[in-house]
């Protein structure tokens, strides 16, 4: 069954033909190499992924919530660490169109939608990314610019991006705390410095860097809709896209990892038989597909909400917390399926397990998830109908 | 530069081809219909050279109202405009497709007309060769290679282990095979664009030409045959063997 259109329905098949085809068998010498995906990139930029989420005049191919999210579990089921490549940019992309003045939009919208301006968004600092209203970077105003210090840690894609989408505080003394806090769109120059390169368990490829901003101006204008103090509004509307972007990830990992299990367990033979015929073997096989795809409707339910521009952090976040969850124990399993050969390098399975952490970790811990949902709960006065 | 590329639609065709009870058409309920990749790569091929030179490239298809899903795909691979020569179902022969598409070469004016070698389906090689001598234009087929430029075309292709290379001035009618390039993936973007562009249609005549199709037949294939040479490594020696018979070892 689906609910997409006959042109989102072909899109969705162009990124699995692409994923097939040119995707999963680079994937794991990449990965082992830690090296950028630039021709992929390349090719992803032609396809158009880089503008999914960019609306027309500026973009040309705005798809369905639903539509993004399956382009980004195929891409994620071919190697997270591209989908990973265009998640913090969507964020970005959607900050820019809804809240972005028509200067803004004018500046970056048309050349990310084609992928060459790229994004990356700026929010965790070494001293903590959970409470994000305690961070420190700040952003002085001083004549017709703004004056930023302050480090940010984390930020995938820092390296490559031409915008960083940077939440700071404009009013360091504001109460409450979050009405100080703004969004600037700080472009590459002098005084902001990638400073590190983060080395991490999986998500190889793609970078994730320090960034330390040292009296960086950046001319007022580029403050993110133009009026202080509601950045932190704005970015918890784009986390709402991005934690729906993240879990869409997780799916892929699961997909690819409960895929790769299947196919090993019909042809992996002991005591005389493919292990699928053995009972605990089979159970994992049915549990692990039972959860992908109770967590695929969840992350559908919430691009629906989404779309319907209804407020849908209670749903991003329970979408995020399952399939992030799901995507670990799937990728536990498929491991366990897979015996010796699921923990050897030669294989993609390890890659899965070393991967799906980050979706519990990243765009919110799942811990801050479960927050938001009981908060929500509360004040929804329930799940809702 | 304006092309136009001809395509048809043809059913999907991967593993067994079924023919329908009353034996006049292949059984596409459970595979679809596409257009053949020679025709794919000639659309590829008219992107590439307006890239190159600037221009328009024009997609047809003569065939019923659903051949649109077909142009829809061409569109999504770069074509910028359609034409549906539409029919009512009756399969035109050869050479009345190819006076039919001689109709809106002449009325719209095109530099080059890319076509696929053959149809996947009724696989005539004729089109190209009548669409040609109908408009007084050169013509190549079975073309591999090719080169453009604003004043003609080199073409090339293999004919028996030898290459052959035709200069030839435009206008021009050129026939290509698979493998001249890679067709790109359709861009996201296009596949929307696709959607939403208009499809130019015309209704040509049908008219009766010498052959007519009786019935469909799948032939009956020599039934392929395995020998199991042993199990584990017991069958090695004799694999062995096999293999130097062969000549593969
Ligand atoms: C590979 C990678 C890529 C990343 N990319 C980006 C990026 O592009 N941009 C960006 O801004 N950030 C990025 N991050 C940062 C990520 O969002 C943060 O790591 C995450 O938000 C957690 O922040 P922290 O690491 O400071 O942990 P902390 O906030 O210090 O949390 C530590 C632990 O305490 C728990 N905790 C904290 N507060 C509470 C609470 N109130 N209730 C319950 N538990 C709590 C947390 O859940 C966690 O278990 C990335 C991280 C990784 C690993």
């Amino acid at each position: 069954m689906s609910e997409l259109s006959t042109e989102e329905q072909a899109i969705v098949a162009t990124v699995a033909g692409f994923v097939d085809r040119d995707v999963r068998p680079v994937a794991r010498d990449l990965e082992h190499a830690d090296s950028y995906p630039g021709e992929l990139i390349d090719q992803m930029k032609r396809l158009g992924v880089f503008g999914l989420a960019i609306p027309e005049p500026y973009g040309a191919a705005a798809v369905s919530t639903p539509c993004f999210v399956q382009v980004t579990e195929q891409l994620a089921r071919g190697w997270m660490s591209l989908a990973g490549a265009m998640g913090g940019h969507t964020v970005v992309a959607t900050l820019i169109g809804e809240f972005g003045t028509e200067r803004q939009k004018q500046r970056y919208l048309p050349r990310m939608a084609t992928g060459e301006v790229r994004a990356a968004m700026a929010l965790t600092e070494p001293g903590g990314g959970s409470d994000l209203q305690a961070m420190t970077t700040t952003a002085r105003r001083d004549g017709g610019d703004y004056v930023v210090n302050g480090t940010k840690t984390w930020i995938t894609n820092a390296r490559r991006s031409q915008l960083v989408a940077l939440l700071c505080k404009t009013d360091p003394a504001a109460r409450p705390r979050h009405a100080g806090i703004s969004i600037v769109l700080a472009e590459p120059g002098d005084g902001l410095r990638v400073s590190r390169d983060l080395p991490k368990l999986g998500y190889k490829g793609v970078e994730s860097c320090e960034l330390s901003f040292d009296d960086y101006r950046a001319p007022a204008e580029s403050l993110l809709g133009g009026t202080e103090g509601r950045g932190f509004a704005q970015m918890m509307k784009g986390l709402e896209i991005g934690r729906i972007q993240v879990a869409a990830r997780a799916l892929g990992v699961a997909r690819a990892a409960l895929d790769d299990a299947l196919r090993y367990a019909q042809q992996r033979e002991a005591f005389g038989k493919p292990i699928w015929k053995h009972q605990s073997v089979g159970a994992y096989l049915a549990d692990m597909a039972t959860s992908y795809t109770a967590a695929r409707q969840l992350v559908l339910h919430a691009a629906r909400r989404y779309d319907s521009g209804r407020r849908c952090d209670l749903e991003a976040g329970m979408a995020k917390l399952f399939a992030s969850e799901t995507a670990m124990q799937v990728a536990l399993n498929a491991m366990r399926i897979h015996g010796g050969y699921g923990y050897s390098t030669e294989f993609d399975v390890e890659r899965y397990f070393r991967d799906a952490p980050l979706m519990i970790v990243g765009e919110g811990t799942n811990e801050i998830q479960r927050n938001i949902i009981t908060s929500q709960l509360v004040a929804r006065g329930g799940v809702g109908s | 530069m304006d092309i136009l590329v001809c395509v048809k639609r043809v059913p999907t065709v991967g593993g067994k081809i079924a023919v329908t009870p009353d034996g006049q058409e292949v059984d596409t309920r459970m595979s679809g219909f596409t257009i053949s990749p020679h025709e794919e790569c000639a659309v590829e091929e008219a992107v590439q050279i307006t890239e190159r030179l600037g221009g328009t490239v024009s997609v047809l298809t003569l065939g019923p109202e659903a051949a649109i899903d077909q142009l829809r795909d061409a569109l999504a691979l770069g074509a910028g405009r359609a034409v549906l020569l539409e029919t009512d179902g009756r399969e035109f022969g050869p050479a009345a497709t190819a006076a039919a598409i001689a109709a809106e070469v002449r009325s719209h004016g095109y530099d080059l007309v890319l076509l696929g070698n053959e149809a996947s389906d009724t696989g005539d090689y004729q089109v190209g060769i009548r669409l040609a001598h109908a408009l007084g234009w050169p013509v190549a087929t079975g073309i591999k290679n090719l080169t453009t430029s604003a004043d003609g075309a080199v073409a090339r292709r293999e004919y028996r282990g030898t290459e052959e290379s035709y200069e030839l001035p435009l206008p021009a009618v050129i026939t290509v095979k698979e493998g001249i390039n890679l067709p790109r993936y359709p861009s996201l973007p296009g596949r929307l664009r696709a959607k939403r562009a208009p499809v130019e249609r015309s209704a040509p005549a049908w008219q009766p030409e010498g052959l007519r199709k009786q019935a469909l037949r799948v032939p009956a294939v020599a039934g392929h045959q395995a020998v199991i040479l042993g199990r584990g490594v017991d069958a090695v020696p004799e694999l062995l063997r096999v293999l130097g018979e062969l000549g593969v070892l």
